[in-house]
């Protein structure tokens, strides 16, 4: 089975001959190619063949065109990211300012030509040449509930939220909104397979349940009605989704749901009752100090709570550089033992 | 009294800051001290939201947020009503970790001490580990706190190591200590000990106990 092939029985209901294995290598590659992150970042055609090179080595079951967070702001106007030697690059100008920066926030038509998005089209066309429709691409796209905190910072965006004007707060969600559905266009257009839908503010880890439903729902919906939820997965950024899966679930129809590691598995595979796709997301700022031996006894605990049932499969979160080559290894040989299971 | 406890502590729970602002008012004018204010409803609302970390509905980061920026702002204005200088009971500096832009963390652990009467001196974010050394000095502090969102830069050379090299080199670990608090720490709750911490609060609310016991062992 290629890993599409492997992700699209798994997401029917069927059995695979091992469950899809999602890693998330992407502050890794820069030091993949020998580059300095400026230099690595600068070029779409540097990310794609880090992702191939990285794909080749460890032998997981996607890719990414995901450069940084911070790229959706540079296509609304952020012009300085910082970079760090070990980490991923930071947002170093903030969009929006004040509140006629919102009223001025100009959302652009066409992005697929957007020249912030050129690096990103360029990457894109490289995977899916090089790869041929054997490996699913994924994107990533931040919801409109929470784009304005990496616009405006994340205090501004709650004080807004909590205590600011509401149509302020109103307009600002309805430009958010227009982006995502224009760049989720985009990412399809260019032939990404999936589309990873980032919304911490859709947690309420984040935000309490009420106003989860009284907002955050309601701007889910507006996100996704025009697209459709075709290849979307709803996740967090870590934060956890299972006090919220029967509502996204039934409101909204999303099929794939990637686990916060604070998430129990088991409690999350019982809510979703079968009707959506899940990844079991491990802890993976634990991998940077254990024992190769722990990693493959967690991931076997992780696949013994996810895979009973089936439309289960294997996810990690923003894998830190420092995490020791062996424990990738150890976590990647361990899924591809225990997954390879019947349940 | 219990009428204002019971409407302060619904209101910050559902991040009402207006509807708070005006329970405290309406206390003050029905006869209830600045300091039974602070001490009897902002505080008590503060621990009082601990147990509900725990429970089945939890308390979110909005409501974190909202809840220390309420306390601190009807702190600030209840301390110059009080009809005594208050006890502060110790003064620590904070900041986040050099490379490190995200600053609400930091923010929110500010007004939930502030309310406890601890003096915190905010050096911003992306602080150098010297810089954080000399403040805490030249503010007369006792405890350094370090904010990071990030693993790289809570674990990384420049953050919290290199904060605790200096202290050990310039011999002054016994009269100061660090405290280190972010989105790593909550993914791995040993990571403060690996980065040379002293100690680590989960959640804002939870920092107070765990700075006043520090404060303790700096000056026992």
């Amino acid at each position: 089975m290629t890993p599409l092939e492997r992700l699209a029985t798994v997401a029917a209901g069927g059995t695979p001959d091992c469950i899809p294995l999602f890693c998330n290598l992407i502050d890794q590659g820069a030091q993949e190619l020998g580059m300095s992150p400026k230099e690595y970042f600068s070029d779409g055609s540097h990310v794609a063949e880090a992702q191939l090179k990285m794909l080749k080595r460890f032998g997981h079951d996607n890719l990414w065109s995901l450069f940084y967070v911070g790229k959706e702001a540079e296509l609304l106007g952020c012009r300085h990211i910082i970079y760090a030697d070990n980490g991923p690059p930071n947002v170093g100008h903030l969009v929006l300012k004040t509140y006629d920066d919102i009223h001025d926030l100009q959302i652009p038509d066409n992005i697929v030509d957007h020249p912030a998005f050129a690096e990103t089209r360029k990457c894109l066309r490289i995977l899916r040449r090089e790869t041929g429709g054997r490996y699913p691409v994924c994107a990533y796209l931040t919801a409109s509930m929470t784009l304005p905190a990496i616009l405006m910072g994340m205090e501004k965006w709650i004080e807004l939220l909590f205590t600011g004007p509401p149509e302020v707060r109103d307009e600002l969600l309805e430009k958010c909104s227009l982006f995502f559905r224009r760049q989720a266009a985009a990412y399809r257009a260019e032939g990404a397979d999936i589309l990873v839908y980032s919304n911490p503010f859709g947690s309420t880890d984040v935000v309490p349940l009420t106003f989860f439903e009284n907002l955050s729902l309601p701007w889910m919906k507006r996100d996704l009605e025009e697209g459709g939820t075709a290849g979307i997965v709803y996740y967090c950024g870590g934060a956890r989704m299972n006090s919220v899966l029967e509502r996204v679930i039934t409101e909204t129809g999303i099929a794939t749901y990637y686990l916060s590691p604070m998430d129990a598995i088991s409690e999350g595979k019982r809510i979703i009752a079968g009707r959506a796709l899940c990844a079991g997301v491990i802890n993976d700022i634990r991998l940077v100090a254990r024992a190769p031996q722990q990693v493959r006894e967690e991931v076997r605990t992780m696949l013994k709570a996810g895979m009973p049932g089936g439309r289960f499969f294997f996810g990690t979160l923003v894998m830190p550089l420092a995490i020791p080559e062996a424990n990738i290894r150890a976590m990647i040989d361990a899924v591809r033992e225990f997954g390879s299971s019947p349940w | 009294m219990e009428k204002f406890v019971r409407q302060y502590n619904e209101a910050v729970f559902d991040t009402d800051r207006a509807l708070a602002i005006q329970v405290v008012h309406d206390a003050l004018a029905e006869g209830v001290t600045p300091e039974q204010v602070v001490f009897g409803i902002v505080v008590p609302a503060l621990e009082g939201m601990i147990p509900r970390l725990r429970g089945a509905q939890g308390v979110s980061l909005a409501q974190h947020f909202m809840a220390s920026q309420i306390a601190a702002e009807v702190t600030d204005e209840m301390m110059s009503r009080f009809s005594s200088p208050p006890n502060i009971v110790g003064r620590m500096v904070i900041g986040t970790s050099s490379g490190d832009f995200h600053g609400l963390g930091k923010r929110i652990v500010s007004g939930c001490l502030k309310a406890q009467m601890i003096d915190v001196v905010d050096l911003g974010l992306n602080v150098d580990p010297v810089h954080f050394v000399e403040e805490v000095l030249a503010r007369n502090a006792s405890i350094i706190g370090i904010s990071s969102m990030m693993m790289h830069t809570a674990t990384g050379d420049n953050g919290c190591r290199k904060v605790r090299r200096i202290l050990q080199e310039r011999g002054l670990e016994k009269r100061i200590r660090i405290i280190v608090g972010g989105a790593p720490y909550r993914y791995d709750n040993q990571l403060y000990r690996t980065v040379g911490a002293d100690a680590w609060a989960e959640t804002a609310l939870e920092a107070g106990a765990v700075v006043k016991h520090l404060l303790r062992e700096v000056h026992s």
